[in-house]
């Protein structure tokens, strides 16, 4: 039934934060730092809102656009594994090869409906910015950016470079690093586009660099656009649009922009991941195929990876944070553009444009919250930080604030966050407490720290679960991995006993609970996939996360590890700790709401019912 | 191996090899090997013997092959979606004799782009157009452009890449004879290096 309120509206406009963390807000709200989101709460309403097992953007968001437990949309976490081979895979997309001669295809691993598509079929338009896991686009009435989910050229989630003129610099897992020589101050060397399958090598686009050292920057000459690129001392580049010739015959168009680190003593650059260009991108990333172009035309190049922050720069120390914060800027600045855009030709129908950056800030500024945080032993303490997300979160007020200025009294105006932010101080070795309690075996000889990524040397023979991805636990069971050896009924002694021996798990260290309970799938989710889940997850205290050796399969040495990563900050604990928040300018009931609740209280509005898998209630009725 | 010929007896070779909006030909000219064709001999003889000359299509039929030979589009479409065929060979009347229209070009390529969705990995493809000729298949060990091929050349080379025996005498001489053929299972990637790299970026790893 619609409700008198609603009867009158005729647009919804959503505008996400991603990872906007409630305990910060409320406090700053409190002292009148977010004057239009307490504008919107004291309209409408306020209020935390319930997010997903687990707590991350790509389940959490699907459950936003499904209105379902993860049970109902088969996302669990950014990795899922391979029973066949127990290698972790990427678990957002799939591409699919029908044969040798055409090009694969991208599939979408979030399935169920988005409330947008019921939307289109009542014939009501929607303008959909970058939410994640939808990649390649839905085919919606209107228009769609695909956002979390698009990979930058070289297909992962985002490979930067780093060029310098320093012997012996080795590059990291997710990075890659060119030693160059300076002649005449002169550079010549390349970007490095996508890997070539056949040849195992990549592909190159040359660039020859001029050194200006009077005017600190260099000159970027090349075959791209444009041809002559200047580049600042510490300053990010614009975009440069580069072609890799993948073949004599065909080319793969990308962009890429630049960071100048130094020029003396050494010289030292930095480039961004390569990222799909709009016009013709490796694969679609938005419906129409054209919007993305179309949009670029309008508020000129933007980052088109869903990974937009170059995150890694930092925790690689290629940069500072003050360089990662002028990025940060920049996303937001083209986000801000193509809201503005887009909301100024709005009419009706439903409006979403997530703001990533509140996370991917969060995340490499949470530390400075916490003199005693164990990463600032090794990356300083810079108290010039403290504030940084808050300092942040009153920008993201301020784009609410222009957000406000397309709302009338016909629309529901609504802001969220699909999970908050906390401390990661301590990780737990996940598959090292696997191994240590008798679940996971190592081949005879093997002692944890001799085990690399993708569980080397573990004997499947003798393992009956192991670890991967944020807090997952799989069971080896037999006729479903590759040397399952676990049959029912010991299967289910493997779950009473790493319930029972991980709840309550104490770092002994500390002397903290580090792991609050552990949930089994069947109590979580439900659904048609739910035989795609994790069978066990893990639900950490405040302060603790798996360890960085867990996600990819590492068995190393000893059960607890201080987190020396700039990256200090997340979410993936207990999601009763990490809830997100929830506005909006029509009062809602404030009871427990929940990600489920959006999709229905949205189709309402426009009185579409929800489909039958919809768990939620319409939040205003 | 099944063998697909597509000829246009009207396609230039000038258009065909340069016009980059044809990405589905310049992708198979890419894993494949391409050129210019002399004129002397015909395609499709494999050999000619006192009284007869012994086509492609019939030497097929005396390996037991099925072997379709058509000039319709929708005779083509259904060959290629039900599959039962090993030799097919189709000579597009559909379209002009000569002088093609730019547009004549991309709806060759759109339809070479919805033929190529039905095979499977173990085909030989031969593309003709005017004098000149397009040629992939996994085995191939020739790659980029071919010089000095002849039309006749062409028949004996795609009975040897499809893996059967020449008769002792061929009209011209195959391209890949004495050469070791590539393992036509493919190339194994470095996986894991591949997964890392998928994965880095991602923060949480």
């Amino acid at each position: 039934m619609r409700n008198s309120d609603t009867d009158t509206m005729k647009k919804v406009i959503v505008i996400g934060l991603d990872g906007f963390e409630p305990k910060i807000a409320e406090a700053m709200m409190a002292r009148g730092e977010l004057p239009n989101l307490q504008k919107v709460r004291e309209q409408g309403g306020y209020s935390r809102l319930g997010t997903t097992y687990s707590a991350q953007t790509p389940v959490a968001w699907s459950t936003y656009s499904t209105g379902t437990n993860p049970g109902g949309h088969g996302i669990f976490d950014f990795l899922s594994r391979d029973p066949k081979t127990y290698l972790p895979v990427m678990a957002l997309s799939r591409y699919e090869q029908k044969n040798a001669f055409v090009l694969p295809r991208v599939v979408n691993m979030r399935r169920g409906t988005p409330f947008w598509d019921l939307l289109s079929a009542r014939d009501v338009p929607s303008t959909i910015l970058r939410v994640p896991c939808a990649y390649p686009p839905d085919p919606v009435k209107g228009r769609m950016l695909s956002g979390v989910g698009v990979p930058d050229l070289r297909g992962g989630f985002g490979t930067p470079t780093f060029y310098s003129t320093r012997q012996n610099l080795h590059a990291d897992q997710s990075e890659k690093v060119i030693a160059v020589r300076v002649e005449n101050d002169r550079v010549a060397t390349q970007v490095i586009g996508p890997r070539d399958p056949k040849t195992k090598s990549d592909h190159k686009f040359d660039i020859h660099i001029q050194i200006v050292r009077a005017e600190n920057k260099i000159i970027i000459t090349s075959q791209g656009q444009p041809d002559k690129l200047e580049v600042q001392l510490g300053k990010w580049s614009k975009w440069l649009k580069v072609k890799f010739k993948v073949g004599m015959m065909q080319s793969v168009a990308g962009i890429v922009r630049f960071n100048l680190r130094q020029i003396e003593p050494e010289f030292e650059l930095y480039a961004s991941p390569v990222n799909f260009e709009t016009e013709e991108p490796l694969f679609p990333i938005s419906h129409p195929k054209e919007y993305a172009h179309e949009l670029a035309m309008k508020i000129g190049r933007y980052y088109t990876a869903g990974m937009a922050e170059d995150h890694d720069g930092l925790n690689l120390n290629r940069f500072d944070e003050a360089t990662y914060l002028d990025q940060c800027r920049i996303v937001m600045r083209e986000r801000r553009r193509m809201m503005e855009f887009e909301l100024g030709r709005f009419e009706r129908g439903y409006f979403y444009c997530l703001y990533d950056t509140p996370d991917r800030l969060a995340h490499m500024f949470w530390r400075f919250r916490e003199a005693d945080h164990p990463s600032n032993r090794h990356h300083g303490y810079n108290p010039q930080y403290a504030n940084a997300i808050e300092e942040h979160y009153r920008e993201c007020d301020a784009v609410v604030g222009e957000a406000m200025k397309a709302v009338d009294d016909e629309t529901l105006f609504i802001v969220l966050s699909d999970h908050g932010m906390n401390s990661f101080q301590r990780g737990l070795n996940l598959n090292t407490w696997l191994y240590e309690n008798g679940f996971l075996a190592l081949k005879p000889g093997i002692q944890p720290g001799e085990s690399g990524d993708f569980f080397e040397n573990v004997d499947w023979d003798n393992t009956k679960a192991y670890a991967l991805g944020l807090g997952c636990i799989f069971l080896n069971l037999k006729g479903r991995e590759a040397n399952g050896i676990l049959n029912e009924e010991q299967a289910e002694q493997t779950r009473e006993g790493i319930v029972k021996g991980l709840t309550g798990l104490v770092d002994a260290e500390r002397g903290a609970a580090a792991v609050r309970s552990v949930s089994r799938r069947e109590q979580v989710y439900s659904g048609p996939y739910l035989d795609e889940a994790p069978d066990l997850l893990v639900n950490f205290s405040e302060g603790y996360r798996v360890s960085w050796d867990t996600p990819l399969g590492g068995v190393p040495r000893g059960l607890f590890a201080d987190n020396h990563k700039r990256w200090g900050g997340d979410h993936v604990i207990d999601p009763a700790l990490v809830p997100g928040v929830l506005f909006m300018n029509r009062k809602f009931r404030a009871e427990s709401p929940s990600l489920v609740d959006l999709a229905p209280t949205i189709l309402n509005v426009f009185g579409v019912p929800k489909n039958a898998e919809m768990e939620g209630s319409d939040l205003l009725s | 191996m099944n063998i697909l010929v597509l000829n246009f007896p009207g396609a230039e070779r000038a258009v065909l090899f340069n016009d980059e909006r044809l990405e589905n030909l310049r992708r198979l000219m890419d894993m494949g090997c391409f050129g210019a064709l002399a004129a002397s001999g015909e395609w499709n003889v494999l050999a000619r013997q006192e009284h007869h000359t012994l086509t492609l299509m019939e030497y097929f039929q005396q390996a037991d092959k099925l072997c379709v030979d058509t000039s319709d589009p929708v005779t083509l479409r259904e060959k290629l979606s039900v599959g039962d065929w090993d030799y097919l060979q189709y000579t597009a009347a559909s379209f002009p004799a000569g002088n093609w229209s730019a547009d004549d070009y991309l709806r060759l390529d759109r339809d070479l782009g919805e033929a190529l969705q039905e095979l499977s990995d173990d085909t030989v493809i031969l593309i003709l157009g005017r004098d000149c000729f397009v040629l992939v298949s996994a085995n191939n060990p020739l790659s980029g452009e071919y010089f000095g091929g002849a039309a006749a050349d062409i028949a004996p080379t795609l009975v040897q890449l499809a893996g059967f025996p020449l008769p002792s005498v061929t009209e011209g001489r195959s391209w890949v004879q004495g050469m070791e053929l590539n393992d036509s299972s493919g190339l194994t990637a470095d996986e894991q290096q591949i997964l890392r790299d998928r994965l880095s970026g991602l923060g949480y790893v």
